[in-house]
């Protein structure tokens, strides 16, 4: 397969741009143009010529742009311009010209727009409206936030058949203000996108990428969804933000091509089974909000042009720059030397506005009447939970660059070093007495405006994280973002519920409303909407990510019944709940139904984990053994196979070690938490027996594991 | 963009720090390294081994190799010895010929070797860092050169220090000293933050170095040129001329695989590259003996045994190794800067756009009448040696910003700059002047958005409602908060140990809602943060410091200003320089003096010692000069008194039970007053009495030592002949012999086992002894200066040399032999 060889070109700078505010118009001349909006109400339309940047035209509005769209007539050229900013829409010609201007009259700022024919679906938060020909048509309130909106091809496909792409990890196909049916996705989808441009062969397939890194194709069938294929997020890449469909390998074939929010462009080409297969990475350092391919600077050269968050427009593009490879340099070109020249000038003045503005600022401080406020600067940032290890991640974003950052808790969490970070971390000595548990300060590089740190939580332990953030601006300020860890930090949203699982349950009754209750569920559990929902029983089910037990959530006005297969749970829930409810002097009927066959579900649960990452430890520690037999015998046959097997993956064995630092630690805890946990609920304290089941962990058998768990009463 | 021109993988694990290059026959170079095992791997490309048709050749060693080190240390053979450093010894082989030279053994290890010209010594040296202690062997395996550092050497390097066409000897130690030796004549001493893991020779007086904690920087003479530090480790440093230019570049080898080349000069990085695993050595050599190859070529070596070797470019005008292209480079950063700079205009824009509103509510408040009173309080207020600083001040940098090969870096000693351009006012001794210079004017401290004195002021309450909420999110303050810091001895009480209380305040009612404090070496990591709960936060903060060692250290504060519940906050930025001997409290001079004393004479006037005192010590007022000088002090490290008395006719004298606390002040001193060469006399009766026990010890210790090597030779017949005879009687059938014979064979194993385990311990302690002689040596030496400092350590030597106890106290006393 041809490498793919790409080279950056920056195009030019607007301010910050939120996800999907970057098209590619349809090719007219020799080159596409490029429209991009930003944070600031911005919209531009430009084109190249020889490197240079020219503007075709400019719009601006008061809010922010939060997308823009392309349009056209149903079967034709998509080369209308919409755009959305707070409840307005807008559409362009590719001239520029306004031609049309329509409040949607709907209380939230629109968030996302999907344009087809004369149909326009806009999205707020929750609502989805779709208007035809400016008019209402239908209207659908989703229980939980949308992130995206799209519909099927109206050629192929005779109805409107909206998908909306929604927090809970579900795509809700519509049909007129009804559901038809919601498709789980494994991740929360950030973004939708036509398979192919046009929903393939059939139209109705669709791309999406969610925020913690995945991407998959689904069939929309009438009835119910097909998934073609998962792409897994193996790498930890940052999660996905933008897609787009594009023969970028000039193969006849079109390409995926992702954009993600760690700076990550990446194409992948299909296979003959068309199964998506990895070809390139370019890595950036900001954000990437979208994502197109085309051809924009030189007539013949592909590339794909990016819009990240810090407002920089740029391509990779499939022309070679630099015309010999080598050390040998190229002529200087005329037009970025140009270029360079502008800038620089340009700077100057600046530079004497700035330190004019300074003066001014500090004469200010002798004046005692004036005051210092400095405007808030926006943080682009990112608190989630990690299906695969566990553990939240914590990304922040800036538009400059970041001086340092102070993180402090006042719960005992880990922090967790991220390899590809350069800043330099240093933790300080906390007292708890303060209410710190955590205090670490990153001091990062130069030009650092991303930086992403890995928090473990422990369930049951609860409290707020906070950041200071510090960007690299004058005059200095810092801004505060807290982040709550919850009591059930770990538990993620699923939509099914296995029946046949063990119980136990914990019932409350009393003197409470349904949102009181939704509000005390939001305290406790990541992932519930903000909004309580309109079912009565509301119902939730949850998953832990680390023991994969399960937790139901049913309540109404005056109770609320919790069921889990994991007794903690169950207890963490308990204590919170009631101190919750002591808090707003709320009287609660507590009652638990308690099934001892749950502990010994869950300890085997645990214990295909516990087995392999014993396995895996023990294997681990071998490693360097054998590595030194091997090294003194030119001959290893006599070995047994296994130690040849441990040998022979000794690498991957290592990378696996080091990918789950003190897992094995976190499910011992988890047992202990069990142990004590189950006691509890008799109404014995057994803590002083825990040293004693540790003893009994460090030489691990399930079966003495359950007696003692079943005979120490 | 440059390319490796080979990469092989050796498939052996490498130990970090042990590659060398040499070229053992005369004209082929072969890579060595120690990998696990105790094995030392030759990998010779040139030189195939017939019987085995490979190239990679061991060596078995069976010991634990901490360094290696190849070189021509013997001028007429045909090759290159390789030198291979255990904990224990040093052993110098001639792989060409298969045979030792000659195996020495080094009680104080061999952390490091190098092989090379020293001084005006006319033959190479092997020269051996271990325990406090260097020994260069020439190629007879004399020990031809001896001296002593402070701590464990980590690092050595040969480079022509001071331009007079001789090397002279760098090295690295533990106790964060970089020593410059002339041959034993220590000409320089500089101090760095941590560990000194590395050091390399680069152009002309420049050297480079590498620290335990991710810094790596490089010194022109004495002088840092540059400093970066970054999250991992630095495993290797090398000088290269990579890019051609005629200059060499510092390559470094990290632990997290990377290997960069900076500039000697900026540290701009001008190349990088990544490995998997960690670097374990970069050395260099003609690796491919290729007759167009226009010189050496940079080898890397990773832990994993992967080999990448680079060309150097070739050498013309404007050529980059990176990949990258230099315009787009260019317009990105000046966008960047410009970004920047509009980021901020847009910061004073807002600014005064709210200045305005906020002045309408403090006009209103002003009406309150109670303006005055506030701005007579405040004009005079703060605390003794303050300095405030607003925030809007040039930027402090921390100093090591930048790192991990990433390009970011500041050159040169940035830690001042802060203090430098930010006041631009000069630092007074004990930091008195206030720096406020740029912002200074007493004033109102009032605070729109309506915090808790609602009593007080009605009327402003009803100005600033408007302007309440907006205020309190956007951490509004007014523009006249000033920070304050003082630094105070806090003698502590039964619970609380002493410490040094750095204590920040703002001059008006706004909160400090967390501090954020950057020093080098006082605390684990390279910060201290201050973050009172909630409930707690008020207009100051109070920090403890406990500075381990006495040496000044540089605080850059960080202070985050704002309004209780706010979300925003302003960032004040200052440094203040914690002074040298801050552990130290000022008492009277009641108390009798310490035991032991160090006396000498100075040509000074007492005036000068009492300036000294001044800048050193944390006073709480300075000390004025009457006539003579005499002060005491109490160490709050534990050491007792500290008594210092000058005479008006310069007869000083230093009281103190530390001796290591004497040699510190005298070399503090000395630097202050410039003083080139200083003879003293010294008594301290319980340091000599511990030198006599360690000497009775050690002599102990050899003695049994001696014994049980004998021990061990006996056994070692024993089981040679009962081997023999028990296989006899395995041949000849007799089981029940067999059975016995090996029978106490085993327990003989086990009683040579416990034996060896005795030995262990009993080297350990000899280890332990030799270190502490090593360092009382060295104290003995810093309560000298110049070169009669140097004179304690050859003297001292030559006394335990000839076994000479009552000399070597003598030297230690008095300086002379």
């Amino acid at each position: 397969m041809m490498q793919l060889d790409l080279t950056r070109v920056d195009y030019l700078q607007v301010g910050i741009t939120c996800q999907k505010t970057m098209q590619v118009l349809p090719l007219t001349s020799k080159t596409q143009k490029i429209v991009v909006g930003d944070n600031d109400g911005q919209l531009q339309c430009f084109g190249l010529r020889k490197g240079q940047v020219q503007t075709l035209f400019q719009a601006s509005k008061k809010n922010q742009i939060s997308r823009v769209v392309l349009g056209g007539q149903i079967g034709g050229v998509r080369d209308r311009i919409f755009t959305s900013a707070g409840t307005e829409v807008n559409a362009f010609t590719k001239k520029g010209k306004n031609f049309l201007t329509f409040d949607t009259g709907i209380t939230e700022p629109v968030q996302s727009i999907y344009v087809e024919g004369t149909d326009l679906l806009a999205c707020g938060n929750f609502g989805f409206n779709h208007y035809c020909d400016c008019k209402e048509s239908s209207y659908f309130l989703s229980s939980d936030k949308i992130n995206d909106v799209i519909c099927l091809p109206r050629e192929k496909w005779n109805g409107l058949t909206p998908v909306l792409a929604c927090q809970d990890r579900v795509l809700r196909v519509l049909q007129g203000s009804d559901v038809l049916y919601e498709a789980e996705v494994p991740g929360p989808p950030v973004v939708v996108e036509l398979f192919g441009n046009n929903g393939g062969d059939e139209g109705n397939e669709i791309l999406y990428g969610t925020s913690d890194g995945r991407i998959g194709l689904m069939q929309i069938g009438t009835l119910a969804p097909v998934h073609r294929w998962e792409l897994p997020n193996m790498k930890r890449a940052g999660g996905v933000l933008c897609l787009d469909s594009y023969d970028i390998t000039a193969d006849g074939v079109l390409d995926l091509l992702v954009g993600r929010d760690d700076g990550q462009v990446e194409v992948y080409s299909y296979d003959e089974a068309n199964e998506p297969v990895f070809r390139y990475c370019y890595t950036g350092s900001e954000s990437i909000t979208s994502v197109k391919g085309g051809v924009v600077a030189a007539a013949g050269f592909d590339e794909i042009v990016c819009a990240n968050y810090a407002g920089w427009v740029f391509a990779l593009t499939t022309e070679q720059l630099v015309k010999e490879v080598g050390l040998q340099k190229a002529a200087p070109d005329p037009v970025v030397t140009a270029k360079i020249s502008n800038l620089k000038s340009e700077l100057e003045g600046l530079q004497k506005q700035v330190s004019d503005e300074r003066a001014k600022y500090h004469e200010s401080a002798h004046s005692t009447k004036t005051v210092s406020a400095v405007p808030f600067f926006p943080i682009n940032d990112k608190f989630v939970l990690n299906k695969d290890d566990a553990s939240y991640s914590l990304s922040l974003e800036l538009q400059s660059p970041i001086d340092n950052i102070l993180l402090q808790s006042d719960v005992p969490v880990d922090l967790l070093d991220i390899e590809k970070n350069s800043a330099v971390v240093s933790y300080s000595a906390c007292n708890p007495e303060d209410g710190n548990f955590l205090l670490a300060t990153y001091r990062c590089q130069a030009n650092t405006t991303r930086l992403e740190m890995k928090i473990r939580s422990i369930e049951g332990q609860y409290g707020t994280l906070q950041v200071y953030v510090t960007p690299r601006i004058q005059p200095k300020t810092c801004q505060l973002k807290q982040y709550p860890i919850k009591p059930l930090s770990l538990h993620q949203r699923i939509h099914a519920f296995d029946e046949n699982r063990p119980h136990n349950t914990l019932t409350l009754k009393g003197q409470f409303s349904q949102a009181e209750v939704h509000s005390w569920l939001t305290f406790c559990l990541p992932e519930i909407p903000e909004r309580p929902p309109a079912m009565d029983p509301a119902v939730f089910y949850f998953a832990s990510t680390f023991l994969d037990t399960q937790l139901l959530c049913l309540y109404r006005k005056g109770e609320a019944v919790f069921k889990s297969d994991n007794i903690s749970s169950i207890s963490i829930l308990k204590d919170v709940l009631s101190k919750e409810a002591t808090k707003k002097k709320i009287r609660l009927d507590i009652s638990f139904d308690i099934n001892d066959d749950s502990v010994t579900h869950t300890l085997r649960l645990i214990h295909p984990k516990l087995e392999e990452q014993l396995l895996l430890a023990k294997k681990v520690q071998l490693i360097d053994a054998l590595k030194e037999l091997q090294v003194n015998e030119p001959d290893l046959s006599f070995m047994a196979p296994e130690y040849q097997e441990i040998l022979k993956e000794s690498e991957k064995l290592k990378a696996e070690f080091k990918r789950q630092p003190s897992h094995l630690e976190r499910l011992y805890g988890m047992i202990t938490d069990l142990y004590i946990d189950k006691f509890k609920f008799k109404g014995q304290n057994v803590k002083s027996k825990v040293p004693a089941l540790l003893e009994l962990l460090d030489t691990y058998e399930l079966d003495s594991l359950i007696a003692f768990f079943e005979n120490s009463a | 963009m440059l390319v490796p021109i080979f990469t092989l993988k050796l498939n052996h694990k490498v130990v970090p720090q042990t590659v060398a290059v040499g070229k053992y026959d005369g004209r082929h170079p072969a890579l060595t390294c120690a990998t696990t095992g105790g094995k030392v791997l030759v990998h010779s490309p040139h030189t195939k081994r017939q019987e085995y048709n490979q190239d990679i050749s061991l060596l078995n060693i069976n010991q634990q190799i901490t360094s290696l080190a190849a070189g021509r240390l013997d001028p007429e053979a045909d090759g290159d010895l390789l030198v291979v450093g255990s904990p224990t010894n040093i052993l110098v082989y001639d792989i060409n010929n298969n045979r030792d030279v000659f195996y020495k053994d080094c009680p104080d290890g061999a952390n490091t070797v190098i092989i090379g010209m020293l001084g005006s010594f006319t033959s190479p040296l092997t020269l051996v860092g271990g325990n406090c202690s260097i020994q260069g062997y020439n190629k007879l395996g004399e020990d031809t050169f001896w001296t002593v550092t402070g701590d464990n050497v980590r690092s050595l390097c040969l480079a022509d220090f001071d331009g007079d066409g001789m090397n002279e000897l760098i090295v690295g130690s533990e106790d964060y000293d970089i020593r410059i030796f002339r041959e034993d004549e220590i000409i320089a001493e500089m101090t760095e933050t941590e560990v000194i893991t590395n050091l390399c020779r680069l152009n002309e007086y420049r050297f480079g170095y590498a620290l335990s904690n991710g810094t790596v920087g490089v010194y022109d003479g004495s002088i840092r040129a540059w400093r970066i530090k970054s999250k991992n480790r630095a495993v290797t440093t090398h000088g290269f001329d990579l890019n051609g230019d005629g200059v060499l570049e510092l390559i470094t080898g990290w632990s997290n695989g990377k290997i960069d080349a900076r500039s000697d000069k900026t540290g701009e990085v001008i190349f990088k590259d990544n490995f998997d695993h960690s670097i374990a050595g970069i050395v260099q050599a003609d690796y491919r003996l290729d007759s167009n190859a226009k010189g050496d070529q940079l080898i890397c070596v990773s832990v994993e045994g992967e080999v990448k070797g680079f060309n150097p470019a070739t050498g013309e005008v404007g050529t980059t190794l990176m990949n990258t292209n230099v315009e787009q480079e260019t317009i990105r950063e000046l966008s960047l800067r410009k970004q920047n700079l509009m980021l901020e205009l847009k910061n004073y824009a807002e600014n005064s756009k709210l200045a305005l509103s906020g002045e309408a509510a403090v006009l209103a408040a002003a009406l309150s009448g109670d303006l005055g009173r506030k701005n007579g309080a405040q004009g005079k207020g703060g605390f003794p040696g303050l300095k405030g600083l607003m925030p809007g001040g040039n930027s402090s940098g921390f100093d090591t910003s930048g790192g991990g090969g990433d390009g970011a870096l500041r050159p040169g000693q940035t830690g001042l700059i802060a203090g430098q351009s930010s006041g631009g006012a000069p630092m007074g001794p004990g930091g008195q002047l206030a720096l406020a210079g740029l912002l200074g004017s007493p004033g109102h401290s009032l605070i729109p958005g309506g915090q808790s004195q609602s009593g007080e002021f009605p009327n402003f309450k009803l100005g600033a409602s408007s302007l309440g909420e907006s205020g309190r999110t956007m951490g509004m303050i007014p523009a006249n908060t000033q920070l304050e810091t003082s630094i105070l001895v806090n003698p502590g009480n039964q619970n609380v140990p002493p410490f040094v209380e750095l204590k920040i305040a703002t001059t008006n009612d706004t909160i400090i809602r967390a501090a954020l404090i950057f020093a080098e070496g006082i605390f684990e990591g390279e910060s201290h943060v201050i973050h009172p709960s909630a409930a707690a936060v008020s207009n100051s903060v109070s920090v403890p410091l406990i500075p381990p060692k006495d040496v000044p250290v540089d605080l850059h504060i960080k202070a985050m200003i704002g309004q209780k519940n706010s979300s925003h906050f302003h960032v004040f930025e200052l440094t203040r320089e914690l002074p040298r001997f801050s552990m130290f409290v000022l008492v009277d001079n009641e108390q009798p003096d310490p035991r032991s004393s160090v006396h000498f004479t100075l040509n000074e006037r007492p005036q000068r010692a009492f300036m000294w005192l001044n800048q050193n010590f944390l006073l709480s007022q300075n000390l004025v000069c009457e006539g003579d000088l005499h002060v005491t002090f109490f160490s709050l490290r534990g050491s007792g008194l500290l008594r210092i008395r000058m005479s008006q006719a310069g007869q000083f004298a230093i009281h103190t039970d530390d001796m290591d606390l004497a040699g510190n002040v005298i070399q503090s001193l000395a630097e202050f007053l410039k003083i080139e060469d200083l003879q003293t006399i010294v008594d301290f009766p319980v340091e000599t009495e511990t030198l006599k026990q360690i000497l009775i010890k050690v002599d102990e210790l050899h003695r049994v030592r001696t014994k049980l090597t004998a021990e061990m030779a006996d056994h070692s017949n024993l089981i040679r002949s009962m081997v023999v005879r028990a296989e006899d009687a395995r041949i000849m059938g007799d089981m029940k012999s067999m059975r016995r014979g090996y029978m106490e064979l085993s327990d003989l194993n086990r009683d040579l086992v416990a034996g060896y385990n005795i030995r262990c311990n009993n080297h350990q302690e000899l280890v332990l002894g030799l270190k502490q002689i090593n360092q009382i040596i060295q104290k003995a030496s810093r309560v000298r200066v110049g070169k009669y400092k140097n004179q304690v350590v050859t003297l001292c030597r030559t006394a335990i040399k000839n076994n000479n106890t009552s000399s070597l106290f003598k030297i230690i006393n008095t300086g002379v032999a």
